[in-house]
């Protein structure tokens, strides 16, 4: 386990200045909470805004008080006098990434309880070792925040958590609980009992969240002093967060029909706040029906389409799943691990796999995918996602591209402080 | 080394107990060489004595003139400590028997009491080791095994109501592991599980408590919501030890302590220092896994480094014999735990917890005269146990054990 460490003697050769080389008890506090001011120089930051400038050539970003203070070109930004002034070189800087589709977040894997079909009530928060040392590796790789969730053993796995990879304390890590309700669409729950078919899940699933928004029904009706206290049903709690928009419905859903059904029955038919989890192979085709009820696509860690005729027929041809969203104009595509489906660390490699099979990298996409899109989607923006004043002081430094898999991660800040530096701490992958 | 009693004294002694009229009892008269009080200023007497007047202490101090008629007993060499108290035992039927009922996931409803046999071979080992205060609780088959009962481990007294001091003594609820295998194919394999489980029932209690209904099933889980009974959680690892305290200390506000919180649990301690949870180590008090830095880790002294409040020590009895609770204590020294603090943490601390430090856990005028004499320092694993008092009766005397003659007062 790394705890937030003072800037390594490794750096203070980069010090320029400011402050003066040396003066330790400065540098290391730096950035984070009640320290010193922290300026970072980059050839390169990967601004990722949700609109507006995407890339800051010869870039100065200024930390003060674990947040970022202001982000901008080196030649109109001044190093304020009190400042520690770190300069990265060649390398670029970013934003910490953000996995919003990960089972990391505790050690032993219990997530799936799967004596019901659906489990709104289970709190995955109960399983939470922050830093734990299955995140050592993702905080090398530069992935700061993540959304925990239950398995896909049953419809409805439960609550996820939303949290930082880096910090020890549960309440500092906590980003959001519930970070969302996990439902699951198709294939993995059939693995409950008998191999139930998806008319019959989906019955299931209607029912719960029938029973859920009449719940939470109720309670609105008690608080606006129309009805009588109703009886807690913790079983059904989530369903006040979710239809007053306070947290989403992640899904793990796949193929067309699956992911439009997903589509249909959350967010059209019950109006939540919903994203497509996973959507491998031809989920592109619900492209407009998902642009059209603002349901974004977080693809992965599967997010190809391989011919396979007579059902799916592509002539041959492997397609990307990110591509199929891009060409029928989804404004927010974004990607996803499902660690340790595929290892939390290579989050990058699955934005870099949906350039490799035709996704068009301009303005940073891939980038967004694994920042900006999944903190927006996560309804975490205010604090993350992007190099913006005000934001959480969470960065990375690459030695180049962050999605070329020949970059590596030189350092990572969690609220201003430095928590990983490949340098001292050497690289874990 | 021993001085030999005062026949006279002692005669008279045999000749009261015909009449049961307590007060006419001479008084009893401790002379040892260190008397550690675990008063509130730690004092130490060196040396130093007891007067017992029935199950009561009404002199601790230096030594004075004895009173006129008293049976005095002189252990020059011996420390005295008071009985240690253990909050985590299981020993109240003899046995593993009777501590399990698991068709149900949680059993509020459910009194240890029921198993309870007076000075059972387990109780009397317990005694003749100085432990004088048990909490004797169900098991951690199910997520909420009932009620555990605080009692004395006197060994020669089978009277229910001399041994009790509360027949209602806390809830014991468990939050992690041992109920995850309960081998019922049932819910609660996952901790997330678990905690909906125990939330669904101490949310159908508070329900009842909101509409005063009456519920037998409930009724004792209504009195630990209210905040009238203790609850002790088995609990363990980081993240069970975290979310137990979260839920119970926090969202319920329960008067809740932590049982167990071994393995990487201590890695919890700040967080639960800052909710006010006081935490019950034991029996393993050590991780050498989780910090994988090749150390062993002390975890007691990590708990009261971190300052968790009223941190105490238990055996799991018989998981490890109840005689071996000091060594818990010694060995939490071992792996850097300050020795004094860890004598508390078998004293007074745990005492605190049940609220019953005006009678236990301490020797001062006023309290029980829960009493043990040791060759040497209680957390020493060389010291034998001479001489332990319960309630003001000597329940074990090592010489006479020895003599094979019971000069124990029954």
């Amino acid at each position: 386990m790394m705890p937030p460490r003072p800037l390594l003697p490794a750096l203070v050769g980069v010090l320029l200045a400011g402050l003066a080389a040396g003066d330790g008890e400065a540098l290391a506090t730096a950035g984070a909470e009640g320290g010193e001011g922290l300026a970072l120089r980059a050839t390169k930051a990967i601004v990722a805004a949700a609109e507006g400038t995407q890339v800051i050539d010869q870039a100065l970003v200024l930390v003060r008080d674990g947040r970022i203070e202001a982000v901008g070109s080196a030649q109109d930004l001044e190093v304020p006098q009190d400042y520690a002034l770190l300069d990265l070189g060649a390398s670029w800087l970013m934003p910490g990434m953000v996995d919003i589709h990960s089972h990391a977040g505790g050690t032993r894997g219990d997530i799936n309880d799967m004596v019901y079909q659906t489990n709104p009530g289970l709190r995955v928060s109960a399983a939470v070792v922050p830093a734990n040392s299955g995140l050592q590796r993702p905080i090398a790789a530069g992935i700061t925040s993540i959304l925990f969730i239950p398995g896909s053993g049953t419809n409805i796995g439960g609550q996820g958590f939303l949290m930082k990879t880096g910090l020890e304390e549960f309440e500092r890590a906590r980003l959001r609980d519930p970070g969302s309700m996990k439902l699951a669409q198709g294939d993995n729950p059939t693995r409950w009992g008998y191999r139930m078919g998806r008319v019959l899940m989906n019955y299931h699933m209607r029912s719960a969240i029938r029973r859920g928004l009449a719940y939470a029904e109720r309670w609105e009706e008690f608080e606006a002093g129309r009805a009588e206290r109703p009886e807690r049903d913790i079983q059904l709690d989530i369903f006040r967060e979710l239809a007053s928009h306070r947290t989403q419905i992640s899904v793990h859903t796949q193929y067309y029909q699956l992911v439009m059904m997903s589509v249909l029955m959350l967010a059209r038919e019950y109006g939540f706040d919903v994203y497509i989890d996973h959507g491998s192979f031809d989920s592109y085709l619900t492209t407009p029906i998902a642009i059209e009820n603002g349901v974004a696509a977080i693809l992965g860690p599967r997010e190809v389409m391989v011919p396979s005729p007579p059902r799916y027929d592509t002539d041959g041809q492997i397609q990307g799943t990110a591509w199929g969203f891009q060409q029928r104009g989804h404004p927010r595509i974004g990607f996803n691990t499902d660690a340790p489906v595929v290892p939390q660390e290579e989050l990058p490699l699955q934005a870099a796999m949906g350039v490799r099979y035709g996704l068009d990298d301009e303005e940073m996409i891939a980038v967004r995918g694994i920042t900006i899109v999944p903190a927006l989607t996560a309804g975490l923006d205010e604090r993350l996602g992007s190099l913006e004043p005000g934001k959480d002081a969470d960065l990375v430094v690459v030695s180049g591209n962050p999605i070329d898999p020949r970059s590596h991660v030189e350092l990572v800040f969690v609220e201003g402080a430095c928590i990983y530096d490949a340098e001292a701490n050497g690289r874990r992958w | 080394m021993r001085v030999p009693l005062h026949t006279g004294a002692f005669l008279t002694a045999l000749l009261t107990l015909a009449a049961p009229a307590v007060a006419e009892e001479p008084p009893l008269v401790l002379i040892a060489g260190k008397v550690l009080t675990m008063d509130a200023e730690g004092t130490v007497h060196n040396p130093g004595m007891l007067i017992c007047q029935g199950r009561e202490l009404t002199y601790v101090g230096a030594p004075v003139e004895p009173p006129a008629g008293a049976r005095v007993i002189e252990l020059p060499d011996g420390w005295v400590s008071p009985g240690l108290l253990d909050i985590h035992t299981h020993i109240q039927a003899g046995g593993f028997q009777d501590i399990n009922d698991m068709v149900q996931a949680v059993n509020p409803e459910l009194r240890a009491r029921a198993g309870l046999i007076p000075a059972n071979p387990l109780i009397r080992r317990a005694c003749n080791s100085g432990v004088t205060t048990v909490f004797g609780i169900p098991g951690s088959g199910t997520n909420m095994g009932g009620l555990g009962v605080l009692y004395k481990t006197k060994a020669h007294e089978h009277a229910y109501s001399k041994i009790v001091m509360a027949d209602q003594g806390g809830l014991k609820v468990s939050q992690d592991s041992n109920p995850q295998g309960r081998n019922a194919t049932d819910f609660g394999v996952t901790r997330a599980g678990q905690g909906w489980i125990l939330t669904d029932i101490n949310e159908r209690a508070l329900s009842a408590l909101r509409r005063d209904h009456y519920d037998p099933a409930l009724e004792d889980l209504k009195r630990a919501l209210s905040g009238e009974i203790p609850v002790l959680i088995h609990t363990a690892g980081s993240e069970g030890v975290m979310n137990s305290a979260r839920m119970w200390g926090v969202d319920y506000g329960t008067r809740c302590f932590v049982s167990h919180g071994s393995f990487d649990g201590w890695r919890a301690a700040k967080a639960v220092a800052g909710m006010g949870v006081p935490v019950n180590h034991g029996p393993r008090t050590i991780d050498y896994q989780a910090a994988m830095n090749g150390r062993v880790n002390g975890s007691s002294a990590e708990y009261v480094a971190a300052g968790v409040p009223l941190f105490s020590l238990t055996t799991d009895s018989s998981v490890i014999p109840q005689e071996e609770l000091f060594l818990q204590g010694a060995m939490s020294a071992r792996y850097g735990g300050d020795p004094y603090t860890m004598l508390e943490a078998l004293t007074t601390n745990p005492a605190q917890v049940f609220g019953i430090e005006g009678r236990v856990g301490s020797l001062e005028p006023g309290k029980d005269a829960d009493v043990v004499v040791r060759t040497g320092d209680p957390l020493d694993p060389r010291a034998a146990v001479l001489l332990v008092l319960i309630d003001g009766v000597i329940e074990y005397d090592r010489e006479a054990t020895d003599s094979g003659s019971d000069r124990t007062r029954r």
